[in-house]
């Protein structure tokens, strides 16, 4: 786990690697402090690699006196070796000094293992009484009246003190190394936390961007085909609706009445699939963006009567009324007159399928504005630029469509029942690609629907503006 | 990322293992850790750590140290982890899991409860997988915690129940200190069986065979219970 070598802290089982990483060391000289300042002894915590990291001492009258002795520096020297190298594996060691002093070196135990020792002393047992012979024979120069005054200045310790003295140290020491402890390891948590939670939704991501290239690379292949197969569909469909034409019209010679009307058949039934094939050949030139429009003025009154017209002939046998509502004077249409027909066609068509009997379609035009933007973008009041604009709108009482069949009628081959595909026909590509052709007049289609009182689609288009 | 569990120290002559109590929300895990804590001899537990908490929540985990010297001067660290039990700390949860030796499944014994458990089960199991460990090789005991509350689990579709798992099965009241020691012996047990068979350690640390379990209960002062 690279993590957890980099830090002082490894997180798998949560140890401590080195007690310098982890305490605090000023606070650790502070509770040094107090504690020489309560008991007057000298104090030094060191690592578990002998790193000094905190001291508090006091140089004794008795080690200035010995080290201004020519053999006391040397056997001073000796002693600190001593103490510096002891091992309290096993529990506290106690080195003497030859002074008759005393260092107490106690281990720091941390979660079951030692991680530094402290040393206190040094200090006279309290039962010191002369100058030991140990400091006499260091050096001819002792004198026992000096030394003795010196040693007076020590403090004495009785054992047992020693002993609660060391104990009252490791308890503080052991706080202070659990509540450090536990704020690295709380941080380290929190860094390992982030990180695994980054780590899984980068995982997520790279996964869900895996399958959205895939889908994308669907819809690519789809969309290939489509344009393939309506190509090659459409080469020998018009073959067979040229040679039943031909036939209905006698080049072959006369036909008698049952010939007439299949070929009739034939020939209808070739046109409506010509159309299917068509539009299915124009989404996907849509989807491939290889659309051209050719743009022209075109008023909205003129392009309605048209359309209506058009479907008079199939209103009548169903006995459904088409309305035209439009002002003379709006503004042009600023639009391609083969693909807009195509628009309103589709939808008249769909409003026909769905309108019942003695029912009625509305076509009706307004003039508006085409806002840019979205809606409660941020600067949207500055940033969207309204556009004079013609809205279309085609309104038929059929059944109407429950609000969340909406969001998806315009996608294509989607049905909002599957059942009226059969009773009505159609490959559910009318409506993907009215907004395809809207979109591509940068125009927008939007649909309200009311279940048993009708649909209408409103198609908003960009108007010739005059004073451009 | 495959984590390295128990860690061996031959020259220190030192054996730490860790042990992960798991389980879903409000089970009382950290109970048991509590319980533990309680209850063991004190200069063999170290300080209940708690790392994080919010309203009496374990954020991120609590570890509860256990040391001791086993038989031919052996070293023994035992750190008892929990982890949160909160869903949304999942990231966390599989970090504490990372290198556990064994897991105890600590269960809420209400009868609301089931599925929640049950999901708990399967996240702990999902999360072995993702830290690079077989789920089946894990040495594990499940418990049965709140066995105080109304409308729980019965005795006897436990019993039933655990006749046909293949992990000991424990009863428990945390809360009281009921079970917990069983429950942590009955996993010590199962630690050490495994660890035993795959590194052959009674040989390299030249112990009595069975002697470590022994040790486990005198030294941590759990000399009665442990039984099945």
């Amino acid at each position: 786990m690279t993590q957890a070598q980099a830090s002082p802290i490894d997180l798998t089982l949560g140890d401590l690697a080195r007690l310098e990483e982890v305490v605090d060391r000023e606070a650790l000289s502070d509770v040094c402090r107090s504690f020489f300042e309560l008991f007057g002894l000298s104090i030094r915590v060191l690592s578990k690699d002998g790193a000094l990291l905190a001291d508090v001492h006091q140089e004794r009258e008795i080690c200035q006196y010995v080290n201004g002795l020519s053999g006391g520096a040397t056997a001073c020297a000796r002693t600190v070796a001593e103490v510096k190298t002891a091992k309290p594996d096993g529990g506290p060691v106690l080195v003497g000094c030859f002074t008759g002093g005393r260092y107490r070196v106690e281990p720091i135990r941390y979660q079951g293992r030692q991680v530094g020792r402290f040393v206190i002393g040094p200090y006279l047992p309290a039962e010191t009484r002369a100058v030991p012979r140990s400091l006499l024979e260091i050096d001819p120069g002792v004198v026992d009246d000096d030394a003795l005054k010196a040693l007076a200045e020590m403090p004495r310790v009785r054992p047992e003190t020693a002993e609660r003295l060391a104990t009252h140290f490791r308890k503080v020491v052991d706080l202070l190394l659990f509540s450090s402890h536990r704020a690295h390891l709380t941080s380290e948590m929190h860094v390992a936390s982030v990180r695994e939670g980054y780590r899984e939704l980068a995982e997520k991501t790279a996964k869900l961007q895996q399958a959205y290239n895939r889908l994308k690379e669907l819809d690519k292949l789809k969309s290939n085909f489509l344009a393939t197969v309506s190509h090659e569909l459409r080469t020998p469909l018009t073959s067979i609706i040229g040679y039943s034409e031909m036939l209905e019209a006698g080049i072959a010679g006369d036909l008698g009445g049952e010939q007439r009307e299949f070929v009739e058949t034939i020939r209808r039934k070739g046109d409506h699939l010509l159309a299917l094939i068509t539009s299915l050949l124009d989404l996907s030139k849509l989807e491939q963006g290889a659309l051209r429009l050719e743009r022209e003025p075109l008023v909205p009154k003129d392009l309605l009567d048209e359309i209506a017209t058009t479907f008079l002939p199939r209103a009548i046998q169903k006995t459904i009324l088409i309305e035209v509502e439009a002002a003379e004077n709006l503004p042009a249409i600023d639009g391609d007159p083969v693909r807009l027909r195509q628009v309103l066609s589709n939808l008249v068509d769909n409003a026909m399928k769905f309108t019942p009997d003695g029912g009625t379609i509305l076509l009706r035009a307004v003039e508006t504005d085409l806002v840019g933007g979205e809606d409660g973008e941020m600067g949207m009041v500055l940033m969207a630029a309204a556009r004079p604009a013609i809205c279309v709108e085609v309104k038929d009482s059929g059944a109407g469509m429950k609000a969340e069949e909406l969001p998806r009628i315009f996608d294509a081959f989607y049905q909002v029942d599957g059942s009226s595909t059969r009773e009505h026909g159609g490959a559910g590509l009318g409506l993907s690609i009215v907004k395809r052709l809207v979109e591509a007049h940068e125009g927008e289609v939007r649909v309200s629907s009311e279940v048993g009182v009708g649909t209408t689609f409103s198609v908003t288009l960009p108007a010739v503006e005059s004073d451009l | 990322m495959i984590p390295a569990p128990m860690q061996l120290d031959f020259t220190a002559r030192e054996l730490t293992v860790k042990l992960v109590y798991y389980g879903p929300a409000l089970s009382g895990k950290t109970t048991n850790l509590q319980a533990i804590h309680k209850m063991v001899q004190s200069d063999a537990s170290g300080r209940l750590m708690t790392l994080e908490t919010r309203d009496d929540r374990t954020l991120f985990f609590d570890l509860l140290p256990l040391s001791f010297q086993a038989g031919a001067g052996l070293s023994v660290r035992l750190k008892l982890f929990t982890v949160p039990g909160q869903v949304i700390h999942d990231a966390t949860r599989r970090l504490v899991l990372q290198g556990a030796d064994g897991v105890v499944f600590v269960a809420d014994s209400q009868r609301a409860e089931t599925r929640a458990n049950q999901r708990a089960f399967l996240n702990m199991k999902e999360n072995l997988r993702e830290n690079g460990m077989q789920p089946e090789r894990v040495p594990l005991v499940i418990q049965f915690n709140k066995r105080d509350l109304p409308d729980i689990r019965t005795d006897e579709e436990i019993d039933a129940l655990s006749q046909k798992s293949p992990e000991p099965v424990y009863k428990a009241v945390a809360t009281r200190g009921t079970g917990v020691v069983e429950t942590f012996l009955g996993l010590m047990d199962r630690t050490w069986l495994h660890l035993e068979k795959e590194h052959g350690l009674e040989q390299k640390f030249d112990l009595e065979p069975s002697r470590f379990l022994k040790d486990v209960r005198q030294r941590l002062g759990f000399t009665r219970g442990g039984e099945r």
